[in-house]
């Protein structure tokens, strides 16, 4: 092969190539106005399953059998969704399937022997089939339907084997727009319009939510799955520790007495069931090994049951509690964060959050307290957190989840101020900024949210507890006199994802797909589409909406 | 170019292969999640034969020249199907989800810009060295 021939090659590659690629975006792509004139899928949902549906030309039109559903199911909401685009898709392999959708917009248009059949997006969430068939858990990658269910229920609605199905349907995708006759419109919390009674609502909603699920001995229902209410496995103590922590926050702020009996019920599970010996001191745990980070969060809900006065006597487990935290530090102000109870000695490993924890317990501890060890071991963990345990080649530019360092930060600002600390935190959200969703950045209502690309609905509690950190660091930087000129985009950043955390929480949430509405009610899920409910995620998306109230600029 | 020339080229591409056989395995067999023969058997056949083609070339074999040959084609021809393959699927994803965001097309750009270098100029600068040096050689 001659040098010409290469590059002629070569040259008319790149010219394909091309067109092949504007080939390509344009074909899947969704203008509306390409899509079949009036297509209203009505479908009747009563507790979150599906009674009656009809396709009807246009919504409000009456429709016999539709009619009908409603009669025998009168407590069933009627909800629309407008076909306002249609697109193909493509079938093979799975995972091009998968991701031919966007999660919680399109849904599905089969076409079998004449007949046509829908799968709409409510469907799909309905069944939490969105970000499900393609996982990559090092790089938190989880998109596309699920095809497996999307079969199931494309053979359900033929009535036709799955087999039969998948070798003679045409499939499209379709782009809908749902509307809910009688529904207020959703809140649109835009950036700049909600107020701080909104965000004070969605706080103490956030808190109900977070009570109900607190039961007699003081467990929560750790994780929930929000379509059909069903309470899922798993428990995890700082998790429990922090979410009584905010429930320690509402009640004081909000006055409900229920709340404030929740958080004690979940205090006094931790301190009866979770105190334990770990040498001469107490950590929190049941297991052979415990972690920092639970004891860590374990003092902070203490402290504040017992600053707020819900319950002074909780101020007397903390001192065994941060003496554990300063037995487990290391002499660069680090922590080991596991402890063998078993053997009595401290296992030197390092987990993502517990040192942060670590310090923000020791100097709420102070605080409370005086004890002038907690304030000096919190110093030095701060002090190692923003220095050598964050630093690395390329550290200036890459930053973690970790949200709890400016916290410690703000927390022990007026004792023991620590200028690299503002620094660090006010690096980390710039870059923050570099990676928050515009408007138009994603087919989602992300615009606030954290992320790095459209695949995957953004996840909503990133959003929570960076603007947690986010409002520690802006007031600090208020304190220290940093120019207002500086902090407004800090500012604006906070605002973004605190509108878009209101948009997204249960409040009221999309009613008709739940079982028991009332149940989730001020509940946060994970996403847009992944309606699992884990109690940090209220814990996290609730603390930033309290900091947002009691920030130093706080708007009347 | 005299001979001297030549051998310290020779082992600069053999080098250069070396290096790409070790970036396929890290991206292919390391970097992906799961296994896919349509993916696993180019990539280990093109990694013999960037190893075979880079160990001779550095030894100076007398059939270095025929297997730099095969294997900087090989490499062009996947690392064209590569690019073309991603270029394809960032259309398509736009064209489903609409606009990529800053990261995704910095995600996608940064890929193929990766791959770019060792499967598509590092065998074209390789295939017109071989074809230069051939009649000399011969």
């Amino acid at each position: 092969m001659s040098v010409r021939v290469l590059a002629w090659g070569l040259g008319a590659w790149v010219l394909v190539c091309a067109v092949a690629c504007w080939t390509v975006h344009r074909t899947f792509s969704l203008p509306e106005g390409r899509a079949l004139p009036g297509v209203v899928i009505a479908s009747l949902w009563e507790k979150g399953e599906l009674v009656g549906r009809a396709v009807i030309a246009r919504a409000g039109d009456p429709d016999g059998a539709l009619d009908a559903s409603l009669v025998s199911h009168a407590a069933a909401t009627l909800v629309y969704e407008s076909v306002v685009a249609e697109g193909p898709v493509v079938m093979h392999p799975d995972a091009a399937l998968a991701l031919s959708f966007v999660a919680g917009r399109d849904g599905v248009m089969a076409t079998f022997d004449g007949r046509t059949e829908y799968v709409t997006p409510d469907d799909l969430l309905a069944r939490q089939a969105y970000g499900k068939e393609i996982q990559w858990p090092a790089v938190g990658l989880r998109a596309g339907v699920d095809v497996p269910v999307l079969w199931a229920l494309l053979s359900d609605r033929f009535g036709v084997p799955v087999y039969d199905l998948s070798r003679r349907v045409r499939l499209c995708r379709i782009r809908v727009v749902r509307s809910i006759p009688g529904d207020p419109p959703a809140p649109g919390a835009a950036v700049g319009v909600f107020t701080n009674r909104d965000v004070r609502e969605a706080a103490f909603a956030a808190g109900r939510f977070l009570a109900r699920g607190v039961n007699a001995e003081g467990h929560f229902r750790y994780l929930i799955d929000a379509p059909t209410n069903r309470t899922l496995a798993g428990y995890d103590w700082p998790r429990h520790a922090g979410a009584t922590y905010y429930l320690a926050q509402v009640a004081a702020l909000s006055g409900d007495a229920e709340v404030g009996s929740a958080a004690l019920r979940a205090a006094g599970w931790m301190r009866d069931h979770a105190v334990t010996h770990c040498g001469a001191a107490r950590c929190i745990g049941s297991e052979r090994v415990v972690d920092v980070g639970a004891t860590s969060l374990a003092v902070v809900a203490f402290v504040e049951i017992a600053r707020t006065k819900l319950d002074p006597t909780y101020a007397l487990v903390v001192p065994a509690l941060t003496a554990f935290l300063r037995d487990q530090q290391r002499p660069d102000g680090d922590f080991m964060h596991e402890y063998d109870r078993e053997s009595q000695r401290p296992i030197d490993i390092q987990l993502i959050y517990y040192t942060g924890e670590a310090a923000l317990a020791l100097s709420r501890a102070h605080a409370l307290l005086g004890d002038a060890r907690d304030v000096e071991a919190a110093s030095r963990a701060l002090a190692y957190l923003v220095g050598p345990g964050w630093s690395f080649f390329g550290s200036r530019y890459y930053f973690g989840e970790e949200h709890w360092t400016c916290q410690a930060m703000d927390d022990l600002w007026e004792r023991s101020p620590n200028p690299a600390a503002l620094d660090f935190c006010l690096r980390w959200h710039a870059f923050g900024r570099r990676v928050q969703y515009a408007a138009g950045d994603t087919p989602y209502d992300a615009e606030g949210a954290y992320g790095v690309g459209p695949l995957v609905p953004p996840q909503l509690t990133p959003a929570g507890s960076r603007s947690e950190a986010a409002l520690a660091t802006l007031d600090v930087a208020r304190k220290a006199g940093v120019d207002e000129g500086e902090l407004g985009p800090l500012e604006a950043q906070i605002r973004r994802s605190i509108a878009m955390l209101l948009r997204h929480q249960f409040h009221p949430g999309p009613r008709h797909l739940l079982a028991d509405p009332a149940a989730v009610e001020g509940a946060m899920p994970a996403s847009e589409v992944d309606w699992q409910l884990r109690i940090d995620f209220v814990q996290h998306t609730g603390g930033a909406l309290i900091r947002w109230l009691g920030r130093s600029s706080a708007d009347p | 170019m005299n001979r001297w020339g030549r051998a310290r080229v020779s082992l600069v591409f053999g080098f250069a292969d070396l290096v790409t056989a070790a970036l396929v395995v890290l991206g292919v067999f390391v970097g992906l999640p799961a296994r896919w023969a349509p993916v696993d058997v180019p990539a280990s056949v093109l990694v013999a034969l960037k190893l075979a083609s880079g160990l001779s070339l550095i030894a100076r074999a007398r059939w270095a020249p025929r297997m730099a040959t095969v294997g900087a084609a090989l490499a062009l021809a996947l690392g064209l199907a590569l690019v073309t393959g991603l270029a394809l699927t960032a259309s398509w994803l736009s064209g489903v989800y609409g606009p990529v965001g800053r990261g995704g097309a910095l995600l996608l750009t940064l890929v193929a810009a990766l791959a770019l270098p060792y499967l598509v100029v590092l065998p074209v600068v390789q295939l017109v060295w071989l074809r230069e040096a051939a009649p000399r050689a011969a």
